[in-house]
């Protein structure tokens, strides 16, 4: 026991203290913030104010609604908001074209020069009937433009087609208002408070944390042992340790490094989560949109099972990666043989969209039983809607059962593989170091 | 099985996909004194040692080490080993290296720490201690692995070739801690292709060839079974002539001709009076001539020589 513990603290000390460990840990929340503080950064700054030239070739007021309409548009809330067009109308009526050609040369120049507008909107009589205007711009390839421009419009058109037939705007308004669900999700006969979405983000998130986690990790534990073989020093190790305890103490050690790395960027992003306002304000954006990203409340059973099968996924799959990295010599080798194994790790990460849809389907109950998807499928199901006890333990159990044949069969490619150096393992070496005593 | 024997392996047999690495070996190395594993390239040595520390296992045939069999890693506190291949975390310091290398052995981490410093110490390394593995010269990481083996206080020490890559100085200071452990009563089997070395350390050598014990005994006891037959001669002139007296087959066995001066055994129908005659008669200026022990290096080739030109270039592992 002494042993493996030396070996568990060896890789936990050695990777804990390496550049690229700090690096990472730091540059990743680094990473996030910029994600949570950039948006709403670009979306108040870079943008700005658009000029927009309006030619206004309309028999009546629509023109100078539109106009009216696109001052008011803001971009963000609050006071300080500011404008998102400064519009010029030009009245063209009968001359649309000649106008807008006149325009064109001042189109898309730089905003100090004279004109300088973002683009031409024209507007005629025709727009209301056929609901057409037409947009000369530079940012025409920008949806986002586009459709804000189009929203902007059309409540005035309507209001204009309505009016023509003599309905009232408002009792419009009222009788097409939609439904809006508001989801809360039940949990074990209770109020849980969390609402569809967010549950829906951390099905989301435990997916993609298992499966970075398992890539990231798990080829550090084959590069790691690629290492050991090319510096020799394995044989040193193996005359004192059974292969067994080796593979058990670099794949512990290196877990345990994981969950130092997540704990941190989880304990970051808690943290980030909760002081977004504060951070925003910091870097002075508003609060636009509301929240870009919300960490929901993880419920304690929840946060067991998701425990629990990560392990039980992580021993798997390093176990896995270790064999793979015993079988071969150099790191280009073991690129291709990890195949296989990515593939796995691949497939449980899809199936999780593909489960979101229906939790309970009898794909996600059969899933529930196989050992290499479980740790993926399980903590998702269990997210949406809980399972059934005994189906849960049923779960578990086959996930350990099938743990212990992979790390058995690990071990045993591990035990052969370690000293062999040279050319990279077959098929049937595979098979031949499995099947020697 | 109780006797004085450290390690003991019986019939021991070998195989990898292309050839029999060991084939029916059977040697015992006896408690206390320095013990030489012997033989050429892809004789066997390292697939011996490795069998001995349980690294691989034989196909057939029992190995004992200190009266248990199959059970090195669980008397790793009481053996010390050196692999041929020598490696070491580059990324380390040395001291944290050497400190759960021991630890690896079974030993407490402060003991090992302390131990380890005091080696450090001892072959002048104390000053290197906090620097990277991968700092120190080829010749300080080799001390380092030398460290490795011994700082837990072994018995029973084990070691691969453990002056192979040294230089003369280096090689020097190991020999010395070498035999010092031996002389503080631990157990030392090494193997070697190097012969003079072997020759002024070893009490006991065992030469093997192509995975067979060819030679096996107390280094004295070799000497004399091949004793009495050799004789080294020096001469200062006519050296062909000389070599015509050494060409004549009822006299002489073999030659181990070093040009100036030659080692050789007289033919069984021969005698060392006759040769002494021949070689005034042809005046070759006589310098030395001696009736002497053989060395091991001719007791090597003589039984070796033949089979080791064809021996398999390296021992390769793979089962």
């Amino acid at each position: 026991m002494r042993k493996i513990w030396a070996i568990i603290r060896r890789e936990v000390v050695e990777r804990v203290r390496t550049r690229t460990f700090i690096l990472s840990t730091l540059l990743f929340p680094l990473l996030m913030g910029v994600l949570v503080v950039l948006p709403g950064f670009l979306i108040s700054r870079s943008l700005g104010t658009k000029a927009i030239a309006l030619v206004d070739a309309t028999s009546d007021d629509l023109g100078q609604q539109i106009e009216t309409a696109m001052q008011a548009a803001r971009i963000g809330k609050g006071p300080d908001a500011i404008p998102k067009y400064s519009v010029q109308r030009f009245r063209a009526e009968g001359r649309a074209d000649q106008v807008r050609d006149s325009l064109v040369p001042f189109t898309g120049l730089s905003r100090k020069s004279a004109g300088g507008w973002s683009g031409i909107l024209v507007v005629s009589d025709s727009t209301i009937p056929t609901g057409r205007a037409a947009y000369y711009g530079v940012n025409v390839a920008s949806f986002d433009d586009m459709r804000e421009l189009e929203q902007t419009m059309r409540p005035i058109v309507i209001a204009k087609r309505l009016q023509g037939i003599g309905v009232d705007l408002a009792t419009v308004m009222k009788s097409v208002q939609g439904i809006d669900l508001s989801t809360t999700k039940v949990s074990s006969g209770r109020l849980t408070g969390e609402s569809g979405a967010s549950t829906f983000v951390l099905a989301y998130a435990m997916g993609f944390i298992l499966y970075f986690a398992l890539l990231i990790f798990g080829s550090q534990v084959m590069t790691s042992i690629i290492e050991e073989k090319t510096s020799r020093i394995v044989e040193v190790l193996a005359s004192s340790l059974t292969p067994f305890q080796m593979m058990l103490g670099k794949v512990t050690g290196v877990g345990i490094v994981a969950l130092i790395q997540l704990g941190i960027w989880a304990g970051i992003a808690a943290y980030l989560g909760s002081h977004q306002g504060q951070i925003m304000q910091a870097f002075g954006v508003e609060d636009g949109g509301g929240r870009l990203f919300s960490l929901p409340a993880m419920p304690i059973d929840l946060m067991v099972v998701f425990f629990l099968f990560f392990s039980l996924g992580f021993l798997l799959y390093a176990a896995a990666y270790a064999a793979v990295g015993a079988m071969c010599s150099t790191v280009q080798d073991a690129q291709q043989m990890q195949m296989p194994v990515m593939l796995f790790v691949l497939a449980g990460f899809l199936s999780n969209f593909a489960l979101m849809r229906d939790p309970n389907s009898s794909l996600a109950q059969v899933l529930t039983f196989v050992p290499m998807l479980t740790p993926f499928v399980v903590p998702l199901r269990y997210s949406i809607s809980p399972l059934a006890p005994l189906e849960l333990l049923a779960s578990v159990g086959v996930t350990v059962l099938g743990m212990l044949l992979i790390v058995w069969v690990a071990s045993r490619i591990y035990r052969v593989g370690i000293l062999s150096y040279g050319k990279k393992a077959t098929l049937r070496d595979m098979v031949r170091w499995i099947r020697t005593a | 099985m109780q006797n004085s024997s450290v390690v003991k392996v019986e019939r021991v047999t070998k195989r990898f996909a292309g050839h029999t690495a060991v084939d029916e070996l059977t040697m015992e190395v006896p408690a206390g004194g320095i013990f030489g594993l012997l033989g050429p390239n892809g004789a066997g040595k390292s697939t011996t040692i490795r069998m001995i520390m349980n690294i691989i296992t034989p196909d057939e045939g029992r190995i004992a080490v200190l009266g248990k069999e199959s059970a090195s890693r669980e008397l790793s506190e009481r053996i010390g080993f050196l692999p041929e291949e020598r490696g070491l975390y580059k990324k380390m310091k040395v001291l944290d290296m050497l400190t759960f290398l021991g630890e690896t052995k079974g030993i407490r981490r402060s003991l090992a720490r302390t131990k380890a410093g005091g080696w450090l110490e001892r072959l002048g390394l104390a000053d290197w201690k906090s620097k990277k593995v991968e700092d120190l010269s080829k010749g300080m990481q080799q001390k380092v692995q030398f460290i490795g083996a011994l700082l837990h206080d072994p018995e029973l020490l084990i070691m691969d070739e453990p002056f192979a890559g040294l230089d003369p100085v280096n090689s020097q200071v190991m020999k010395d801690v070498v035999v010092e452990a031996a002389r503080q009563g631990r157990t030392v089997l090494f193997s070697t292709h190097i012969m003079e070395q072997a020759e002024r350390m070893c009490d006991h050598i065992v030469i093997i060839s192509r995975g067979r014990t060819v030679v096996d005994g107390p280094l004295g006891e070799v000497k004399r079974q091949f004793g009495g037959r050799h004789v080294a001669l020096t001469f200062t002139r006519n050296k062909d002539r000389a070599a015509r007296v050494l060409a004549d087959p009822g006299l002489i066995g073999k030659v181990d001709d070093y040009g100036a001066s030659a080692e050789v055994e007289l033919a069984p129908t021969g005698d060392a009076d006759r040769l002494l005659r021949a070689l005034i008669q042809e005046d070759v200026g006589l310098a030395r001539f001696e009736i002497v022990e053989p060395s091991l290096q001719s007791i090597f080739i003589a039984k070796v020589g033949p089979e080791a030109a064809v021996a398999p270039a390296h021992e390769v592992v793979h089962a």
